[in-house]
């Protein structure tokens, strides 16, 4: 128990300063193509009527879900749930169908240009196993994002929501376990914010509801008509024919 | 130099990664043994891309992508800078980088770098330029300057520089070579801000403290838009902790949305919602009155000078409810000592904006932030005193200057000077004409009010020399263009931050024939005849006369410093300590100086101008994603911020036919630009709002050319007569849907 | 097949000749592509998840994982060996393309008419019912087994297609993923169905016995006239005429004495002599 990690998010919006730092140092330690991106602070942009406005910055990235579809979605196992919980994928492995960008339901990963992979937030995991902190986390000025192991106690983000209201973003049909817990309600943006319901797409669809069972019927009829012409030529005998070998 | 990886490019490097990761060999590797952690080794595999992480070599350094000057840890691989961290050890960073900082690493490897001294083979301003070598470009920039010191005089040549650490050579080209005119860019910035604090307190710079604050009033400092990476994050903290802060600004900001308070105060009206808490503060007897009576001068006449200044008065000026100045004065006093008003940055707003800061030095005098010498709140960093190559003394300079410091500006310190006034001369020829510019690492075609006219200024010239990493608007204007290195490129000297001192080194040689600020000057000063301004052989040897009473007295050698990024000073050593360096000795809450100069000896209230019928007032401010007009074709920056948008009320919108996201033309007198409207609740009706630093001309940026409008187009040049400071705010405009 | 009854001299006889049925290169064609298959199978329904695309068991996934070191190895194995299964095919029908491919394509894959009646007759006789309907006469190949051809062919064509958008998906572009998104089912139907037919092809190449005779020929390239004359009887008597005519050719050539009896191969079974020339 005490050995296996629980890694996850803790984001306070209210901390968010919109200053895209985070942005910026993923971007840097990744290398990410122009354009695309594994992190987002979303907003509403101000609400209310003036002077009575407010505004609030919601930052996202994957979230490491507990039961991730887009592990699920994943024909390789290029899209895999490491045993600290993080969800990270096996470039050389993905052969960049897109089947999990398409899958997720918050919409955080997306196929990268220049290697033609699936690409998402991997929370750094090659910092975090030497112990440090994602980028963005490390680098994060308001102070909103923390990030460690929920299965310690002491660690930061066991502490940020002891005893704390969190909010997870997740909705009575779409609930993956998202390992973010936001310490204030994500209310801005909760369109770009909230999980989308899974629409599979028509090759999926055909691979499973035609592919499979069509191949299931033809390979098992072959076999078990094979098998039950090798009984009857066992039941039957050989000697009936005789233009076999001299 | 020519196998030195120049771009940074994805990389695809399995093996290495393999390698950096620990886990080559672990069963990943292709002819796998089938035994080990899969999940390990898929891990492994997981990323094409090396991650910046994974460095070869980490190397302290020092971050110049603003001048807050974090500490930086960059890391290399294989040669190409990677990643970019915050430098737990430096004071400025404690171990984090805004965006800006994280971006530093695509200043150096940005596709329209300068990488070759360029002269000019076109017109001015058809951006075609010739490669020449640094010989040629550098003997052909000292004939000029010699010839025109012997025509026309020193002083016909100007010098602008901004806020560097490699000023003091700057400097010393510009005083040895005897010319008065020193351009910076600080009248557009926060002259306001530093002669209200010299006068009040004889300090440039107030320090902020943070720590334990419960009240903290921001006028119009938006720290989370302006973000100075420590000072940014001790607020957020001191949020997160409950402090209450009130912020004033006629702009939903950043700051504005974590704000306990929000007050969309009238434009130009800070000065009187300060005057209005100092009224009450006194008249409510809420003072520390230990504190002014021990340390102050002035007390009475300022408490006769703000009678008038009641919370109704006020209220009735800046549009915030008479109750809620009154209930800010006494919380602000019942916090005591945990509640200071922010001395400000970018203070050029009104003509009065000077009032405004001096009105809130007094303030924060009331409420006693000093109550013992040694620890006050305004207390500027004592800094390390180093050494330096010598010097003769340099020339005498009979000429005025031409930007009126000080025969017209009296209280203008020399090294802020008003770089308005400067454009102007050079446009007018008044008092005398200038014919040559050097300019270095500064972009006045952005930064001056009325674009147009700094543009005629450069035709006035025989001779504009700029000093750059890339081919900025004013470089684009230029004749000779010197390469610089950037700041991950090479050397500068020392930063002394409190007891410990900084170095700025090179993380990669420079990339093609960029040098470092230190070189260049000396090449130049050299030809100029002015080599024994510049003792040094090379950066390094530059940097180890600095050091000199350190290793006399510690033993720090340069190569250490190399490793550590930085020295210490242990106790003892540290430079003079803190006084009020004003004549009186003490807070000088009337100011006979100002007296004496017919000016008013304590803040009083002036009417700004307002704008007409159907104008707005310009709004000017900040984005956490860019520093001023320099970092918009930053690869990494242009993603996170390409443009900026001219910010609107919907009532006034709707009034004219523009809905959210149409192009409108902004006219002011001076000119008008077109650009995208975004409609926001978040602004005064009054005002309209435009992020600076956006609408380049220089074709050299191609990510940044014709992105959004400048507001250089459209300011007009107004001059505070105290503090020099150019009023951003008092430009009015129209706006029409097109 | 014994429809029709041999005297025990004739098919003493026929069992004694022998006819060239398979070219080496067809027999190595064969057993590489069975041996691509030996290796593209398992390592295939490997990498597929069974928890995502039931078509495997998570054993074999995991016993496939550990066998290669990781998924990317495995998939990566899997690519390499397809790759070279598709290389080697291609190259193999490229460079015998009119020696061997078009005369394989021509005569021993196009179906005639008696082939279409023995596809009307055959399954009849495989439920056991309307045995005494004879079936007609049939060339090298039956045409159940033309028909497999005609599966191993389109098959491995889009096996072989599909395999190749999969390894270098990189190189598509993300507007034309659709391509890899069908490309993964399509393979795996390919593949699949192909493997259905080639159960059969395997059981009665190696198991039914009957067709011992081919199996045999599978590796030494040879069968017995009888065999020929029962299950090919088409093929035999194409090959005894064409044997007749090469002999007669012969003999004309170099002028020696035209034999007192003259080649019957169209009259009476196992009457021409051994060793006719190879080929279709
Ligand atoms: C251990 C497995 C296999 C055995 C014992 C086997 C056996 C044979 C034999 C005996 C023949 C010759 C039939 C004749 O001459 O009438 C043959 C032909 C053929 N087999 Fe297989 N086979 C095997 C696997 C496969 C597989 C996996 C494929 C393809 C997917 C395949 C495709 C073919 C084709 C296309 C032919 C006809 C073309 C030719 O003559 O080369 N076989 N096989
Ligand atoms: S957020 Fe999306 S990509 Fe991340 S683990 Fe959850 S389902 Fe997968
Ligand atoms: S794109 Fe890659 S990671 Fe995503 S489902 Fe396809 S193979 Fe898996
Ligand atoms: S770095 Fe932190 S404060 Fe800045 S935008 Fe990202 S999450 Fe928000």
């Amino acid at each position: 128990m005490a050995d296996i990690k629980k890694y996850g998010f803790v984001i306070d919006p209210r901390r968010c300063i919109d200053c895209r730092a985070c942005l910026v140092a993923c971007r840097a330690e990744w290398n990410t193509p122009p354009g695309q991106t594994r992190i987002w602070v979303h907003t509403d942009g101000p609400q209310g009527i003036f002077p009575a406005v407010t505004q609030t910055w919601v930052p996202v990235q994957c979230h490491h879900c507990e039961d991730p579809w887009c592990v699920d979605a994943c024909p390789t196992g290029a899209t895999f749930k490491r045993e600290d919980g993080l969800v990270l994928i096996d470039e050389e492995a993905c052969i960049g169908c897109g089947l999990c960008v398409n899958a997720c339901p918050y919409q955080v990963r997306f196929r990268n240009e220049v290697t033609g992979k699936a690409d998402k937030c991997n929370a750094c995991f090659h910092r975090v196993d030497r112990g440090e902190l994602p980028a963005c986390v490390a680098t994060c000025i308001g102070g909103a994002r923390l990030f460690g192991d929920f299965n310690d106690p002491e660690s930061p983000v066991s502490r940020a929501i002891k005893d704390q209201v969190v909010y997870r973003p997740i909705t009575p049909e779409v609930d993956t376990g998202p390992m973010t817990y936001y310490l204030s309600p994500p209310d801005a943006s909760a369109v770009q914010v909230s999980p989308q319901p899974r629409k599979d797409l028509p090759a999926e669809v055909f691979w499973r509801k035609w592919a499979i069972p069509i191949v299931k019927v033809a390979v098992g009829a072959t076999f078990l008509g094979q098998a039950g012409a090798f009984i009857l030529q066992l039941l039957r005998g050989e000697n009936e024919y005789e233009d076999g070998a001299v | 130099m020519s196998d030195q990886p120049t771009e940074r490019v994805p990389r695809l490097n399995r093996r290495k990664f393999l390698q950096a990761a620990g886990l080559a060999g672990t069963g990943v590797a292709i002819v796998g043994s089938g035994v080990g952690d899969i999940r390990r080794a898929e891990a492994g595999g997981s990323v094409g891309h090396l991650p910046g992480s994974y460095a070869d070599k980490i190397v302290p350094t020092l971050c110049e992508m603003c001048v807050w000057r974090c500490g930086v840890r960059a890391k290399v691989i294989d040669g190409v800078i990677e990643k970019l961290e915050g430098n737990p050890d430096h004071p400025h960073s404690e171990g984090y980088l805004c965006a800006r900082g994280q971006a530093g690493l695509m200043m150096t490897y940005d596709e329209d770098r300068v990488l070759e001294p360029l002269m000019r083979v076109g017109e001015r301003g058809s951006g075609r330029f010739r490669k020449v070598s640094w010989d040629e470009a550098l003997d052909y920039v000292a004939d000029k300057m010699l010839k025109i010191k012997e025509n026309f005089g020193p002083e016909a040549m100007v010098f602008s520089s901004t806020h560097n650490l490699s000023q003091p050579l700057f400097e010393n080209l510009l005083y040895g070579y005897g010319s008065p005119n020193y351009g910076t860019q600080r009248s557009l910035c926060f002259n306001a801000m530093v002669t209200a604090h010299l006068l009040t307190y004889g300090i440039e710079e107030p320090a902020r403290r943070y720590e334990g604050m419960n009240y903290i009033i921001l006028t119009g400092r938006n720290l989370f838009g302006g973000i100075s990476t420590s000072e940014t994050r001790a607020l957020m903290q001191r949020i997160a902790e409950g402090a209450h802060v009130v912020y004033l600004d006629p702009r939903f900001s950043e700051t504005a949305a974590k704000a306990a308070e929000w007050l969309p105060i009238k434009p130009g009206t800070d000065s009187a919602f300060i005057l209005a808490l100092i009224h009450v503060m006194i008249r409510d007897e809420l003072y520390d009155k230990w504190f002014v009576s021990q340390y102050t001068v002035g007390f009475d006449e300022l408490a006769e000078g703000v009678q008038d200044y009641t919370p109704a008065w006020a209220a009735r000026i800046t549009e915030i409810p008479e109750a809620t100045i009154y209930r800010i004065a006494h919380e602000f006093a019942e916090n005591r000592p945990n509640a200071f008003a922010h001395p400000g940055w970018r203070t050029s707003n009104f003509i009065n904006s000077f009032h405004t800061e001096r009105a809130i030095a007094i303030l924060n005098a009331l409420q006693g932030l000093c109550p013992q010498q040694g620890d006050c709140m305004f207390l500027s960093e004592a800094s390390v005193e180093l050494g330096k190559p010598p010097q003769p003394g340099y020339p005498p300079i009979r000429a005025a200057r031409l930007d009126g410091v000080p025969w017209k500006y009296k209280f203008v310190p020399p090294k802020l000077g008003v770089f308005q006034e400067l454009r102007d001369a050079i446009l007018s020829g008044e008092p005398y004409q200038a014919h040559g510019w050097f300019i270095a690492r500064q972009n006045p075609m952005m930064s001056l009010p009325e674009r147009q006219k700094t543009r005629a200024a450069f035709q006035k010239l025989g001779l504009v020399v700029v000093m750059d990493i890339i081919m900025n608007d004013s470089a684009w204007y230029a004749d000779v263009v010197l390469p610089e290195a950037s700041y991950l490129e090479r050397y500068d000297p020392l930063h002394p931050v409190g007891r410990r001192v900084f170095l700025r080194q090179p993380v990669i040689e420079p990339r093609g024939q960029s040098r470092s600020a230190l070189w260049i000057y000396k090449q130049l000063g050299e030809r100029l005849g002015l080599g024994d301004y510049f003792q040094y052989e090379d950066e390094e040897d530059y940097l180890r006369q600095q050091l000199k009473p350190w290793t006399e007295r510690l033993g720090i050698t340069l190569d250490q410093l190399k490793q550590t990024g930085y020295f210490e000073v242990p106790d003892g050593y540290e430079g003079p300590t803190y006084r009020w360096d004003t004549p009186s000795g003490k807070v000088e809450l009337a100011s006979e100086t100002l007296r004496n100069a017919g000016y008013d000896a304590i803040p009083r209230w002036y009417d700004p101008p307002e704008p007409g019928e159907n104008e707005f007032y310009l709004l000017t401010g900040k984005v956490g994603q860019h520093t001023q007009f320099a970092t918009q074709n930053n690869a990494y920056l242009h993603e996170v911020r390409p443009t900026n948008q001219l910010w609107m009320h919907p009532s006034k919108a709707a009034e004219r036919g523009i809905a959210n996201g149409d192009r409108v033309r902004v006219t002011s007198p001076a000119g008008s630009v077109e650009i995208e409207v975004w409609l926001t609740e978040g602004i005064r009706p009054d005002c309209v709002y435009l992020t600076p630093g956006f609408g380049h001309e220089s074709r050299g940026l191609r990510k940044a050319f014709g992105r959004g409008a400048a507001d250089s187009d459209l300011h007009l040049t107004f001059t505070d007569p105290i503090s020099g400071g150019q009023a951003l705010t008092q430009t009015f405009v129209t706006v029409e849907k097109v | 097949m014994s429809d029709e009854t041999l005297t025990l001299e004739q098919r003493k006889r026929l069992q004694e000749q022998v006819l060239v049925k398979h070219h080496l290169a067809n027999i190595l064609t064969h057993w590489f592509n069975v041996a691509m298959w030996l290796l593209l199978l398992p390592t295939g329904i490997g990498i597929l998840l069974e928890k995502t695309y039931p078509a495997s068991s998570t054993a074999w996934n995991d016993l496939m994982r550990q066998i290669f070191g990781s998924t990317a190895s495995l998939i990566y194995w899997h690519g390499v060996w397809g790759q070279i299964w598709i290389a080697v095919l291609t190259f193999n029908i490229f460079v015998g393309f009119r020696k061997y491919f078009l005369t394989f394509a021509s005569t021993r894959m196009l179906l005639d008419k008696d082939d279409l009646r023995w596809l009307m007759i055959k399954p009849w006789h495989m439920l056991g019912l309307r045995k005494h309907v004879p079936l007609p006469p049939q060339d090298a190949y039956n045409a159940g087994q033309k028909l497999y051809s005609y599966l191993v062919v389109i098959g491995s064509f889009w096996i072989g297609l599909t395999g190749m958008i999969m390894v270098y998906s990189e190189h598509i572009p993300t507007s034309w993923q659709w391509v890899i998104q069908w490309a993964m089912p399509i393979h795996f139907l390919s593949a699949g169905i192909t493997f259905a037919g080639v159960i059969i092809h395997v059981y009665m190449g190696a198991i039914f016995p009957e067709e011992r005779q081919a199996f045999f020929s599978m590796f030494t390239g040879k069968v017995n006239g009888l065999y020929a004359y029962l299950h090919h009887r088409k093929w035999y008597l194409r090959k005894m005429a064409e044997k007749a005519a090469w002999e007669a050719e012969y003999r004309r050539r170099y002028r020696e004495p035209a034999q007192a009896e003259a080649p019957q191969a169209s009259t009476a079974p196992g009457t021409a002599s051994a060793d006719a020339p190879a080929g279709d």
